[in-house]
């Protein structure tokens, strides 16, 4: 049955919808991430309008991130003290990320610096995890195990001013790192449609230096509270949050990650990564083909206010 | 909007004159209501030329119908390549533009009349035209309202029929009007034309409205209308709806 998307303003087949939903949902169970970064492309190349995909896939991550909240609260693995530093930088960067997409969207650009961003960022993400997941698989197959990182007791980090301290995190660091890391996230949610956690979970790790025990946990708390806020400032200045369209996906990505977890537990790390990556590059390389090639119509038509 | 009634100025006063064979016709329904399951329907224009009492003009008659969406104003931008990627850098913008149109006629338009006779009253995928654009050059606009009518071909809300009009017999005529599921909302009319040696000898203008009505529409609404109510209303559902399923979905341990 042909249902008609009211934000969208196209007819679309209910069961692709949710068959979408389902395999990003898979996907992201399994692996362990959002799905935002699959979604948002998957949506543009099925032709819902790019500000529609960007601003709909964020409130899919604010369900499939929900569940994952809610289970490392009961495990007591959140830094809230962290997470409310992370989120007032989230909040002002979401609210200036859909306040640029606006800007973007009157100039006819939203389109292009949605597709650039992601080859970017999805080019540079996943060529890091394709080294990182050959080099682990080399290793394992000789059998010499990669030499741990050095421990780094002191970065330019610890020598900012304003530190607070962290109690569940065990750090007593600048306020500013978590601020700025919490902007560019929410930034990046309200123009891409991610959550961001593929860039907040190394950046706690490696810049922040949290204990791995609270990072999962305080990151999906940002995440949930940041996509919730991208949803609203969305729909209040954009108009672009299609109720329907996300009730589909929504519907579709939790059953899908229920069964990708279930899968994922059953494979080892390297090879979950290496597939990963193969998976962002082969997304990043879809979308740099169509700002390469020779469009079918290099004319495009916006009707105002229908 | 001044062409629009310019034209349908144009249509009123045409049956007054004087000779001509009388035409009528009428519509199959005056409202079109496009819910959330509909896939597209068929809008029936019908109508018959009334014989005059002269037959000494036994000229070739043609009927030709159109059927006008409401006026919109259409931004079209134009990619060019740079730096080896394809990029918007041209924005023009063109008002008053049918969003829908539909022409059907009894054989090519070109064969009915000339093509000033169309442009005067925009029949045909190449005389329908904006009330302004948003440049000066006239070469441009039209490069950019011939995107427009390519779009909106692809969206199958742009048509040219060149035989559309079904002849039942000498007088009684019908034309099948598509009226896709994206057909935008708004006061629409159907116009028939009779041409007689290339000229319109008769014509007669009938208003129709199409109408989103159920659930999409209330959806639309609430976006347009609140906002902030709606933005908060998706995130609950998301809440809820992730909520629920870690209720459902307990992982074992």
């Amino acid at each position: 049955m042909e249902i008609y998307l009211p934000i969208a303003e196209m007819s679309v087949h209910w069961l692709i919808i949710l068959a979408m939903g389902g395999a990003v949902g898979f996907l992201s169970g399994m692996f362990g991430v959002g799905g935002g970064f699959l979604l948002t492309p998957l949506l543009i190349f099925y032709g819902i309008p790019s500000e529609v995909a960007v601003a709909t896939t964020a409130s899919h991550i604010t369900a499939s991130s929900m569940a994952g909240a809610i289970a490392q609260w009961k495990r007591r693995s959140v830094d809230l003290a962290m997470a409310g530093i992370l989120l007032a930088g989230g909040l002002v960067g979401t609210a200036f990320g859909v306040w640029l997409f606006k800007l973007l969207r009157e100039a006819g650009q939203s389109e292009f610096v949605v597709s650039a961003g992601y080859v970017i960022l999805l080019g540079t993400v996943g060529g890091l995890m394709l080294n990182e997941s050959l080099a682990a698989l080399r290793a394992s197959r000789s059998g010499n195990p990669l030499p741990s990182r050095p421990a780094q007791h002191h970065n330019w980090i610890h020598g900012l001013p304003f530190k607070m301290r962290f109690r569940q995190s065990r750090l007593y660091i600048s306020v500013f790192p978590p601020l700025v890391l919490g902007f560019a996230v929410g930034m990046l949610s309200a123009i891409m449609g991610v959550g961001g956690g593929f860039i907040l979970v190394p950046a706690m790790i490696y810049l922040l230096r949290m204990p791995t025990s609270v990072v999962m946990g305080t990151s999906l708390v940002q995440i949930l509270c940041v996509t919730a806020a991208t949803t609203v400032l969305q729909a209040t200045s954009n108009y672009t949050v299609d109720i329907m369209l996300a009730g589909l996906l929504i519907l579709g990505g939790v059953v899908g990650a229920q069964f990708g977890v279930r899968i994922g537990a059953r494979m080892r790390g390297e090879q979950i990564r290496l597939l990963l990556a193969m998976l962002v590059l082969g997304v990043s390389l879809r979308l740099l083909i169509g700002l390469v090639l020779t469009p079918e119509d290099i004319f495009s038509v916006a009707v105002e206010g229908q | 909007m001044k062409r629009a009634v310019l034209l349908a100025l144009m249509v009123a006063l045409l049956p007054t004159m004087a000779g001509a064979d009388d035409l009528v016709s009428g519509l199959s329904q005056d409202q079109i209501q496009i819910t959330s399951n509909y896939t597209g329907s068929d809008l029936v224009v019908f109508g018959a030329i009334e014989q005059s009492t002269d037959t000494s003009d036994a000229g070739k008659r043609d009927v030709v119908v159109v059927v006008r969406g409401p006026a919109a104003t259409m931004e079209i931008r134009r990619k060019n390549r740079i730096a080896g990627i394809w990029i918007n850098n041209r924005e023009i913008t063109l008002s008053g533009m049918p969003a829908y149109y539909y022409v059907a006629s009894t054989r090519a338009l070109a064969k009915i009349a000339q093509p000033d006779m169309l442009d005067r009253y925009q029949i045909g995928l190449d005389h329908v035209k904006p009330e302004s654009a948003s440049t000066h050059s006239s070469s441009k606009a039209e490069q950019f309202r011939q995107a427009v009518v390519r779009e909106r071909v692809r969206a199958h809300l742009f048509a040219e029929a060149s035989n559309g009009v079904e002849f039942l017999g000498y007088s009684l005529f019908r034309v099948h009007v598509p009226v896709p599921a994206g057909a935008p909302r708004g006061q629409y009319t159907a116009e028939v034309y009779l041409f007689k040696n290339g000229v319109v000898t008769s014509a007669q203008s009938t208003p129709l409205f199409v109408d989103q009505i159920g659930l999409e529409r209330n959806l639309f609404n609430f976006a347009h209308n609140e906002p902030f109510a709606y933005g908060l209303a998706t995130v609950l559902m998301a809440v809820l709806l992730g909520y629920l399923s870690s209720l459902i979905f307990r992982q074992p341990g």
